[in-house]
């Protein structure tokens, strides 16, 4: 029945499974006890939690001015963090839109994790231009209604208003792309529970009964906003590119940006994914699902992604000096060798070289290196961010006006905290939802499942041959 | 049919079609400025333009290989024709050196050294602006090119003749994956800098830092649209056999996407120049928008507006005519894109340097500099028929290359894949 899989592709499901046996694995995380690991993290989550909510009050109560920005450096960890957590929210809607358009298989052992914590991410994102408003209380004057504010109005010229219709917008269709997967896994749940959960799961799931007509309907569904997502992933990170890029300020306005950021924000969104999946795989023993294969592609992916941001990094360097402009031609050399040459460093270093090491087979499938590596991206891309905006703002036109930031205690907090809110959104997910895709696991067991493809299959079928003749 | 034979009539019909485009070629000459501007520009935008192509095919087969694409591979021995261009290529990038030394034309601003001496921007990008890196950049870039393809090439066809499949392992193909997974990075970095050198540096005082990927992006378009007309003959000669709707398909997905990647990158780059309103990069676009309006929209409208709405319908993309159409207007968007590109920046220095030439007319230079031009505001039959010319010697060399091995690689490990490959939901 299965399609023709060529001899030297790696099977994606190991360990011999049976369908009913997915079932089993992927849908017991949710009906055990927690188990004291999970109890742990979550309380860790929880703490961050805290930390965050407390930290936001303390900038409302005090105001703004408990962080450390000044009439130079108006943007710094705040808009540093809102950029990173979009970055990190890429990867899930591209795991699961581009992958599905290009009909990669592997996709199904992650999608469903990486869609989670697409929407998580995108959460946090969005509170730091919240708070960074100070009046958190007039947040709704983003959005542009008839009122009776007179000039009070928004500026459509600006791209932090396009921000916001971009990442509503995203935040939308990856929640709708995310729950229509959703959708027959919560209706396997539900056909195992019992009482409450029962009548939750039932709730969850939509009547979904498994005809012929729903899954024909939910692959049509699956595919349009697929569709509709692949454009949308490049427009968020684009337009928050453009924050920077619509700028006259030397070292944000350059066009390589719009791309370059998208790229980046895949590169940083999968290292998120690794961090996450790697230690999932092992509390909830799904190393059969989500195999080094799937690491493997990966950290390929990884590693295109960190190259081309590397190139992005180089041809600005370069740009820059072929520009012929003093101001061009400055804002780099500081960028290099000013104040903050630290944090460049720790950019080039984790974002461009480091993944160079993915360049070994042994290594992309080597678990602990992988982690390591992620969270080394992570940071980098946390600096690059960092790079761009403080690095540049610190050096402007008037050196009078130059100067140095650090953040305060309340900034840091606000960091570690969203950290926290993103732990308990995802902590709370593994408990509720099965972390891999049940069904589109089943839909590649015959083309992905070790005892049927792979390249053991494929000898042993030719030495049966041979044997025939 | 798994021998392609390259019949004679064929080959009449490409002689011919190259004795019109070196009769076009030499009529220009002939009837030129004293420059030579028309000739020159049209000879370099052709080059560039097919040069590219044939380097995007040696980048698909790598990119396309190393992530493990499947269903491709009962048509990359047309990939693989379209990169031995890349030979003649560079021969005709050469004639481009030898003119520059021997100042046979004013392409490059750059090349004045009276020019750059008064010139402070000019003076500040000599380091890489000068006839030397020009000379080796194309040298060495397209050489380590067209040292991977022959590399790639070769392993190919050793696969077809020595490959024993699971048994050796497809030692082959796994040599071929170490080969075109290198070459990705090389070509990313050496693509941008021929580009800079190429083409960009015609507005040798204008900058972007995406111009490279934009320009990149106009060939992989161009070489998808050249890759889907031909392969639309060649099966209707009753070549590839095996290639069905679904791989036309996937060939019209990779348009339409990549079509609209290419409309994201010119959007980004007109788009924060155009808000930004910084006179220094601005002027790229105004010298267009004013003196090049036609093309300047047409551009827009074949590139985007009709592949978008010709290849949104799946069926579409399964029918030969619609494809057919689609890579036709796409196919000649991108070479009046690169006309867009290269033409205005060239006319410009050539303007210059005859208002130096002769100082008396300087007026009347100047005013002819923003006159509607045939062959520079918009193509002429000239240009026709020397794209035409240079177009037949594309297909003359990448028909010649196919006929030096079979059709169908035997020995690919995703040949099975290939034969088989549907696209959801059709399955017939």
């Amino acid at each position: 029945m299965s399609a023709s899989v060529s001899p030297i592709r790696n099977p994606l499901v190991t360990g011999n499974k049976s369908y009913h046996d997915i079932t089993e694995d992927i849908c017991s995380p949710t009906e055990r006890t927690p188990t004291p690991a999970w109890v742990l993290t979550f309380i860790l989550a929880v703490a961050g939690l805290a930390l965050y909510v407390f930290c936001v009050g303390w900038t409302i109560y005090v105001g703004i001015g408990s962080w450390n920005l000044n009439r130079t450096i108006g943007w710094g960890w705040d808009i540093t963090n809102f950029v990173w957590w979009v970055g990190i929210g890429h990867a899930g809607t591209l795991i699961s839109a581009i992958l599905l358009l290009f009909r990669q298989k592997w996709r199904t052992g992650v999608n469903r994790a990486a869609e989670a914590m697409t929407i998580f991410a995108v959460m946090c994102a969005g509170q730091f231009p919240l708070i960074h408003m100070g009046r958190l209380w007039l947040g709704f004057f983003i959005f542009p209604y008839p009122n009776t504010r007179g000039p009070l109005w928004v500026n459509f010229n600006s791209p932090l208003l396009w921000d916001v219709f971009a990442i509503t917008t995203y935040f939308t269709v990856s929640l709708l792309f995310w729950y229509t997967g959703l959708v027959p896994d919560f209706a396997t749940v539900r056909d195992r529970a019992k009482g409450v959960r029962r009548r939750l799961y039932n709730f969850l799931s939509f009547g979904w009964t498994g005809s012929a007509k729903h899954w024909q309907r939910w692959e049509s569904l699956s595919l349009i906003l697929a569709g509709l997502a692949t454009p949308l992933v490049l427009s968020v990170h684009t337009i928050v590119s453009f924050d920077f890029a619509t700028s006259v300020i030397p070292g944000w306005h350059t066009t390589i940006f719009p791309p370059y950021f998208v790229a980046g924000a895949i590169f940083s969104g999968f290292a998120m994914v690794q961090t996450l999946m790697l230690i999932t795989r092992k509390v909830l023993n799904l190393q059969d699902y989500i195999t080094l294969e799937h690491i493997e592609s990966m950290n390929k992916v990884i590693l295109a992604t960190g190259t081309i941001v590397g190139v992005a990094y180089l041809t600005e360097l370069f740009i820059a000096w072929y520009s012929g402009y003093i101001y061009e031609q400055f804002a780099f050399y500081n960028r290099v060798l000013g104040p903050y040459y630290w944090s460049y460093i720790g950019m080039m270093s984790c974002n461009v070289l480091s993944p160079q090491i993915f360049w070994w087979r042994k290594l992309r499938r080597n678990v602990m290196v992988t982690f390591v590596m992620s969270i080394f991206v992570n940071i980098g891309m946390w600096f690059e961010r960092f790079v761009i905006i403080a690095t540049t703002l610190a050096r402007d036109y008037l050196p009078s006006s130059w100067s140095y930031y650090t953040p305060t205690w309340v900034e840091i907090g606000l960091f570690i905290g969203t950290l926290g809110l993103f732990g308990t959104l995802f902590m709370l997910f593994t408990r509720l939802a099965p972390v891999v895709a049940i069904a589109e696991i089943k839909s590649i067991l015959k083309d992905g499942g070790d005892q049927y493809v792979g390249p053991e299959v494929a000898r042993k079928k030719a030495a049966e041959t041979t044997e025939a003749h | 049919m798994n021998q392609f034979t390259f019949a004679a009539r064929q080959k009449t019909v490409l002689i011919g079609f190259m004795v019109l485009g070196l009769l076009c070629l030499g009529i220009t000459f002939m009837t030129d400025d004293q420059f030579h501007t028309r000739f020159w520009t049209n000879y370099l935008h052709n080059s560039v333009f097919f040069t590219g192509i044939a380097f995007m095919a040696l980048f698909i087969i790598s990119a396309f290989t190393t992530a493990w694409g499947g269903w491709f591979v009962n048509m990359k021995r047309v990939w693989e024709a379209f990169s031995s261009f890349m030979i003649p290529g560079l021969l005709l990038m050469l004639l481009v050196v030898i003119g520059l030394w021997g100042h046979f034309h004013h392409l490059y601003h750059w090349s004045d050294a009276d020019e750059v001496a008064k010139d402070s921007i000019m003076a500040g990008k000599a380091g890489f602006l000068n006839k030397n890196w020009y000379t080796f950049g194309t040298i060495i870039i397209m050489g380590i090119w067209i040292f991977f393809y022959q590399r790639i090439r070769t392993l190919s066809l050793a696969e077809d003749r020595e490959g024993k499949g699971i048994a050796d392992g497809y030692r082959h193909h796994k040599l071929i994956r170490i080969w075109t997974a290198a070459f990705l990075p090389i070509a990313g970095f050496s693509s941008a800098a021929i580009i800079w050198q190429w083409v960009m540096s015609l507005d040798a005082h204008w900058y972007s830092t995406l111009f490279a990927w934009y320009t990149g992006a106009s060939w992989f378009v161009a070489a998808m649209a050249l890759t889907i007309m031909l392969l639309i003959y060649l099966k209707g000669q009753g070549y590839f056999q095996s290639l069905t709707a679904d791989h036309f398909h996937d060939l019209g997905k990779f348009l339409f996407g990549f079509s609209i990647f290419w409309t994201y990158l010119w959007f980004s780059q007109f788009m924060l120049i155009w808000y930004a309103n910084v006179g220094e990069e601005t002027v790229y676009f105004q010298e267009r928008m004013q003196n090049y309006p036609v093309l300047f929209y047409a551009n827009l409208a074949l590139n985007f507006i009709l592949p978008f709405f010709l290849l949104m319908r799946n069926d579409n993309k399964r029918k030969y005519g619609p494809m057919f159409m689609a890579s036709l207007f796409v196919f000649f968007g991108h070479w009046l894109d690169f006309f867009l590109m290269i033409k205005p920046g060239a006319r410009h220095t050539a303007m210059e340097a005859m208002h130096h030439a002769d100082g008396a007319h300087a007026g009347e230079a100047a005013h002819h500099a923003v006159e509607f031009a045939m062959g520079f505001t918009i193509p002429g039959l000239l240009e026709i028929g020397t794209m035409l010319g240079f177009l037949a010697g594309f297909l003359y060399v990448v028909l010649n290359t196919l006929t030096k091995a079979p059709l169908s690689p035997a020995n690919d490990p995703y040949i099975g894949e290939a034969t088989h490959h549907h696209v959801w939901p059709y399955i017939d």
